[in-house]
């Protein structure tokens, strides 16, 4: 189709991508330790992640076998591909993972893992995901490997945060029994995060080394105090600080321990983005409802950015999209109100993301390809993931709490 | 063949470990334990308080700034808006009144807090907007801007949590609090 050929790459025009087209997939557990239970449950989290690469109609099957079978199962023999895995424990009580893939009975990729504790199995299940995915010659899913942090609601003025995979099958509290929010990853390899107290004397901003277990302190702040962004290389921030009850963004250099106040209307300016080197978008109440605007750091220069929605309340940039959660409707309190959209700096296309439920909190992962967002829907907290060239949604419910800010 | 070590994800887990592998030897005969003797410790030794030094409040203080804490208003907000209502606005003279008679020794704290609506970061923003329009009132009806002070959170202290129109009108509000 011509419009297809034209827009192709653009990310705001809805790519539907029929299931039936996809080739078939059949997954062959051959592990030779751990219990039944534990087989199924890896068995369940390697399908959720291949059917989340969206390249394969995935099998459910859960069939067994001798990993050094010259041939597929009988059951497989159709099937245009079938990944067989090896589940061993060694010596040193560690979990490790053979595994290969066939492409009609032949062996075209195989690989293997190691981790020293099975109660982590899901980052494996990831990477295999991930390697297969590579294989498979498509854009990266990274995001797939790498770790949530997410705070979340225990009860009022309590909450604790959490690192998690992306799926949350794995979560480990890291700080509890205060009202600590705002969690951010301060660099890519994700070995450290900043995070807000409100401790009772003023809303802090901490780092955290996770490595060498180390808080410090960064900046205080009365009244508000929010780490929205971090910049490429890790070394500038972007502040929310409230000063005198007037909340703006600042952005902060880390090496000299300076800030710079960006914005000065005296509502609401928050949610600050890094977008380039010298452009940041942000979330601004100068219309008179929440709405996105870009401003550049070298002239200062404020420009709206979303001319539709009534009150469109977070953001997140990469590359030249913007996502946000809008709210479309005049009726603050009717169902299927606040969605999240994508637009694109260098068309006129909006593209809605989301149908159900309260949608908010969106933020791109690094490599562009997906977008992670927090939905609350019907009393259940979930992180929501959106891969965007597979206009495809995935929802990872929390069993308990409310969930309250998150990075990935 | 690639062979990949994925290490743990955070090494701040700590492994607890420590069951001994040797079988316990059972001893048949039965010890007999005196029964130990009591020991007088040392006295301790206590500073005592004068009270003009005392800086915490006596106990019938504390009583007294509770009970007029619980005739300070709750100040509730519309959707999306730190405005205040002129309804609210008879609330806040009565606070300002309070402030200045029976209250007129203690701080004030004004909590600014929001409904579920619009991530969070937003909100504590709004929440903090809706605490200073609070304050910028009690300025105006004579109390010292020295004696107020500001906190939002958010989303993150609902009085409520049922989905209904009600319950988010619940909680869009300032609440005060006294501190001594």
């Amino acid at each position: 189709m011509l419009v297809g050929l034209l827009f192709a790459g653009d990310a705001t025009i809805e790519v539907v991508k029929k299931a039936d087209s996809l080739p078939s997939l059949a997954v062959e557990d051959a592990s030779i330790s751990y219990d039944d239970t534990f087989k199924l449950r890896f068995f369940k989290s390697l399908v959720a992640d291949l059917n989340v690469i969206s390249l394969f109609n995935v099998d459910r099957h859960h069939r067994l076998v001798n990993y050094d079978n010259a041939n597929v199962l009988v059951e497989n023999k159709d099937m245009n591909y079938v990944l067989r895995y090896k589940m061993f424990e060694d010596d040193n009580r560690a979990l490790n993972i053979e595994m290969k893939l066939f492409n009609t009975n032949e062996e075209v990729f195989s690989k293997r893992y190691r981790v020293n504790k099975k109660n982590i199995y899901m980052f494996i299940s990831h990477a295999m995901a991930y390697d297969i995915n590579e294989f498979m010659g498509e854009p990266s899913v990274a995001w797939m490997k790498r770790k949530v942090i997410f705070a979340r609601i225990v009860a009022p003025k309590k909450s604790e945060i959490i690192i998690a995979d992306y799926t949350l099958s794995y979560q480990h509290v890291i700080i509890k029994g205060g009202l600590d929010i705002f969690p951010k990853w301060a660099n890519k390899a994700q070995n450290a995060f900043y995070y807000t107290s409100l401790d009772p004397l003023k809303p802090t901003l901490k780092y955290v080394d996770i490595k060498k277990a180390k808080v410090k302190n960064i900046i205080s702040s009365d009244g508000m105090m929010v780490c929205s962004d971090v910049s490429e290389d890790g070394k500038k921030l972007l502040l929310t600080m409230a000063r005198d009850g007037q909340p703006d963004i600042y952005l902060y250099n880390t090496m000299t321990k300076k800030y710079k106040r960006i914005t000065t209307y005296s509502g609401i300016d928050v949610n600050g983005q890094f977008m380039g080197d010298n452009k940041i978008i942000f979330i601004s109440s100068r219309l008179g409802y929440p709405n996105v605007f870009s401003k550049r750091l070298d002239t200062g220069v404020v420009e709206q950015m979303v001319y539709y929605g009534k009150s469109n309340s977070s953001c997140s940039a990469q590359g030249h999209y913007i996502v946000y959660e809008a709210r479309e409707s005049s009726n603050a309190f009717s169902a299927n109100t606040f969605n999240l959209h994508l637009i694109s700096t260098k068309t006129d296309f909006i593209r809605r993301l989301t149908a159900t439920g309260i949608n908010e909190f969106p933020r791109f992962s690094k490599d562009g390809d997906a977008i992670v967002f927090i939905k609350n829907y019907k009393s259940q907290s979930a992180i929501g993931i959106i891969r965007l060239m597979h206009n495809k949604n995935y929802l990872f419910p929390l069993k308990s709490g409310k969930i309250q800010s998150m990075d990935w | 063949m690639k062979s990949i070590v994925l290490s743990s994800v955070v090494t701040a887990l700590l492994v607890f470990s420590g069951c001994s592998t040797k079988e316990p030897a059972v001893d048949n005969k039965t010890e007999q334990v005196a029964s130990p003797v009591a020991q007088e410790v040392e006295a301790v030794t206590t500073e005592t308080v004068a009270s003009e030094n005392s800086t915490i409040s006596s106990s019938t203080d504390e009583l007294s700034m509770n009970a007029i804490e619980s005739k300070l208003p709750t100040i509730y907000f519309d959707f999306d808006k730190y405005n205040i209502k002129p309804e609210m606005q008879e609330k806040i003279d009565a606070a300002a009144e309070l402030g200045k008679t029976k209250a007129k020794s203690f701080s004030i704290k004004l909590e600014g807090n929001c409904d579920e609506w619009g991530s969070d970061e937003y909100n504590f923003a709004l929440g903090l907007k809706r605490a200073n329009a609070v304050k910028k009132a009690l300025v105006t009806d004579g109390i010292d801007a020295s004696r107020i002070s500001m906190v939002s959170y958010g989303e993150s202290n609902p009085v409520c949590t049922e989905h209904t129109k009600e319950c988010w009108a619940k909680n869009r509000r300032v609440n005060f609090k006294l501190l001594p």
